[in-house]
């Protein structure tokens, strides 16, 4: 087909989709274009859905071509660092939210307000998660949060009534220690020992993890509860660290082997849960003096050294909010579209298990965004470092966490 | 009748006193030595357990279902036995184009280091020159400076050299390496300086006592290098992951297998089917070589 019925095409294919930002995209593609689009969250499991959403954009804009790349999580950040430090950036890609301020501030991301024709079709506060300093530098693609898994079976054997959404941690640590059973291997309660599981239940203890000024003060007595209940666990009620070590999946080993009772862990569970056959069901976290839940977004970013602005846009407005992508992503379980569309969602909530699966959205209504800094990553391995101090080397809590302060003031 | 500078002859076991072997005429020192020998192969087959012990379980969990590989506590033997985990590489990403990639690299990358290796080691070994010393010194240095330091400076001057996501891209930062050139260097340097010496009489240049003279005789030397330089190519996993990211057209094996492992979870029995079909071609050129190899650990020279 010859470049301008190409273009000619693709614009009447746009309009008639009705689709703002594929509109602006595809009268500046005067010319073929191909945008690249680097991500991790892919492989291996979704790369056809992937490619679905690639060929139904390149449908609807016939003068753009996507090029994928991708790359596993662990190994995503060398390579991604590497590319845009080499001047190479790909002209699109994916960030989670915890990295996305790292990425913002080297004025590695391009602004992309002026692309964006439809706010209100993004769930707010996802959106808002991928700005900084008021400037649009990404939309949010997908959100996961974090819920409490449990094992019905085990809770009927142990005749305890299931979970509920107002259950606080003494109910959860009464249930917990009812449910351990050493001599047949089955543990009560677990909940990773990280910065991701501490600054969650910080405020659920009611604290916050920096001071109005920015200062990092989870050392506060509400830091010392949530650690002192997140180190009381291993040993007790849940595995020890070194029983843990480094075995991978070693959680969702001993949950879908029915010898674990209730888990915190996220909603991207759900497909292995149901393959293993475990009979379980959800609830919302407990909290402490309140509610807090954990939530996961992964957006996508337009690099700022892209030749094509106009076209990665258009690419990343319909990875991120189009019908098609909204569609692929509830299909195939592969997270949850963060658009502002409660209809699209139904066909979800009517999947079981779980049962309660309403409990994903009831988490939302609570949400606690993970704090964050330019040097992320340092900040998270402090704050998990002091955490394991406590469990592994009998670390003063006050003290760990007034070291771990001092670390990720240090950072700022 | 025997020559004069023939090998006294060993005894015949039929000479040697039946009684030597009889149990009951064991002596203290025989036990002691039979005790020895066991602790030997006691200690040897422990170690050889630890170092064959993970591939057997990578083989093993290789064969296992999704829900057997996550059975706690964790099984040593599959039930059932699948191979369903080998279909699923091939069909989680272009596994036969990653693998011809890696072994273009490996075979190209190899050739090219022997090539700049034994020249290079034969400078330093047999022409005198200033500063011989310093330079081989600074050469070894190399060694000590990490990838991860240089990686962005590389990536820039590939980018410059317009070779991201290429071929040579890939190789040119391999073909030297500073090990294989110490390797050699001590191959060289325990040949006698009388073949040289001979060869120049003779009227041969540097080149022709390289190639004609000495390396004919480092043939084990080389043989371990090529194993060392075929494996740390076939292996290597950071440089290809971020040089290649531009399409899956010059991906790599190590890197593309990274690809299994998924953002929350992974399948690792598909990733350990993964890692025996990339550890075969390695094997193949281990099995090969083993031979050179050997010689080249209990090569002894000739010393002048």
């Amino acid at each position: 087909m010859h470049t301008r019925t190409r273009a000619i095409a693709a614009l009447a294919s746009t309009l008639m989709t009705g689709g703002a930002v594929g509109a602006s995209a595809a009268s500046a593609s005067a010319e073929d274009v191909s945008i690249s689009y680097f991500t991790f969250s892919a492989a291996p499991d979704h790369l056809e859905d992937l490619d679905a959403i690639v060929e139904a954009f390149e449908a609807e804009n016939l003068t753009i071509t996507i090029e994928v790349q991708t790359a596993a999580y662990d190994d995503y950040f060398t390579s991604l660092q590497t590319q845009i430090a080499g001047g190479s950036a790909p002209d699109t890609f994916e960030l989670n939210y915890e990295n996305f301020v790292t990425y913002a501030r080297s004025g590695a991301l391009l602004d992309i307000g002026e692309y964006v024709a439809d706010p209100d079709r993004y769930y707010a506060l996802a959106l808002e998660g991928f700005s900084d300093d008021r400037v649009q530098y990404g939309l949010p693609m997908t959100f996961s949060d974090v819920v409490l898994i449990y094992n019905k079976d085990l809770f009927d054997a142990a005749g305890l009534d299931y979970p509920t959404a107002d259950w606080t941690w003494e109910d959860e640590q009464a249930a917990a220690e009812a449910l351990t059973d050493a001599e047949t291997g089955v543990f009560g309660d677990f909940q990773p020992i990280s910065f991701f599981e501490f600054y969650k239940a910080l405020q659920q203890a009611g604290g916050t993890f920096f001071d109005e000024d920015g200062q990092a003060m989870f050392n506060s007595a509400e830091g010392l509860a949530a650690a002192e209940w997140l180190t009381s666990k291993p040993g007790t009620v849940m595995p020890t660290l070194a029983d843990i070590g480094g075995t991978p999946d070693f959680d969702t080993s001993l949950f879908q082997s029915g010898q674990l009772a209730m888990w915190h862990n996220g909603i991207w569970q759900f497909t292995g849960l149901n393959e293993s056959g475990v009979n379980y069901d959800i609830v919302v976290e407990p909290g402490s003096v309140q509610s807090a839940n954990a939530v996961f977004m992964n957006g996508a970013v337009v690099s700022e050294a892209t030749d094509h602005p106009a076209e990665a846009a258009a690419w990343i407005s319909f990875l991120a909010g189009s019908e098609t992508t909204v569609d692929t992503r509830l299909a195939s379980s592969w997270e949850l579209p963060a658009v502002n569309d409660d209809a699209a969602f139904a066909s979800y909530l009517e999947i079981t298990p779980p049962e309660n699966r309403q409990a994903v959205f009831d988490a939302l209504d609570n949400i606690a965004l993970p704090p964050v800094i330019e040097r992320q990553q340092e900040m998270q391995d402090a704050v998990t470092q002091a955490l394991e101090s406590i469990v592994a080397d009998g670390t003063d809590p006050q003290e760990a966490l007034d070291n771990a302060v001092d670390e990720v003031n240090g950072l700022i | 009748m025997r020559r004069p500078d023939a090998a006294v002859e060993a005894p015949s076991v039929a000479d040697v006193p039946y009684r030597a072997f009889t149990p009951e005429r064991r002596d203290p020192t025989t036990t002691a030595r039979r005790l020895k020998l066991f602790a030997h192969y006691s200690v040897m087959v422990v170690c050889a357990a630890a170092l064959v012990g993970p591939f057997l379980w990578m083989v093993l969990a290789s064969l296992k279902t999704d829900a057997d590989i996550r059975t706690l506590p964790p099984s040593v033997v599959p039930n059932p036995i699948t191979g369903e985990n080998y279909s699923r590489v091939v069909d989680a990403f272009p596994f036969w184009r990653f693998a011809r990639n890696s072994l273009v690299v490996s075979v190209v990358s190899t050739v090219l280091q022997l090539v700049t290796a034994t020249t290079a080691a034969y400078a330093f070994a047999r022409i005198e020159f200033k500063g011989r010393g310093v330079v081989f010194g600074f050469y070894l240095a190399t060694m000590m400076i990490p990838l991860q330091v240089i990686i962005v400076p590389l990536f820039i001057e590939m980018r410059n050299l317009h070779l991201v996501d290429s071929f040579a891209g890939l190789i040119l930062p391999t073909i030297v390496s500073s090990f294989g050139t110490f390797l050699m260097r001590q191959a060289f340097s325990a040949l006698p300086r009388e073949l040289d010496e001979a060869a120049f009489i003779d009227g041969a240049g540097h080149f022709r006592v390289f190639a004609r003279v000495l390396l004919p005789l480092v043939g084990p030397a080389l043989a371990t290098f090529a194993v060392f330089a075929f494996m740390s190519t076939w292996n290597s996993f950071i440089w290809p992951l971020v040089i290649t990211q531009a399409s899956d057209h010059h991906v790599t094996l190590p890197a593309g297998l990274s690809r299994l492992n998924g953002r929350f979870s992974t399948d690792w029995n598909v990733v350990m089917a993964g890692s025996v079909m990339t550890i075969i071609p390695i094997l193949a050129f281990y099995l090969v070589t083993q031979r050179w190899v050997i010689r080249s650990v209990a090569f002894t020279g000739l010393k002048s």
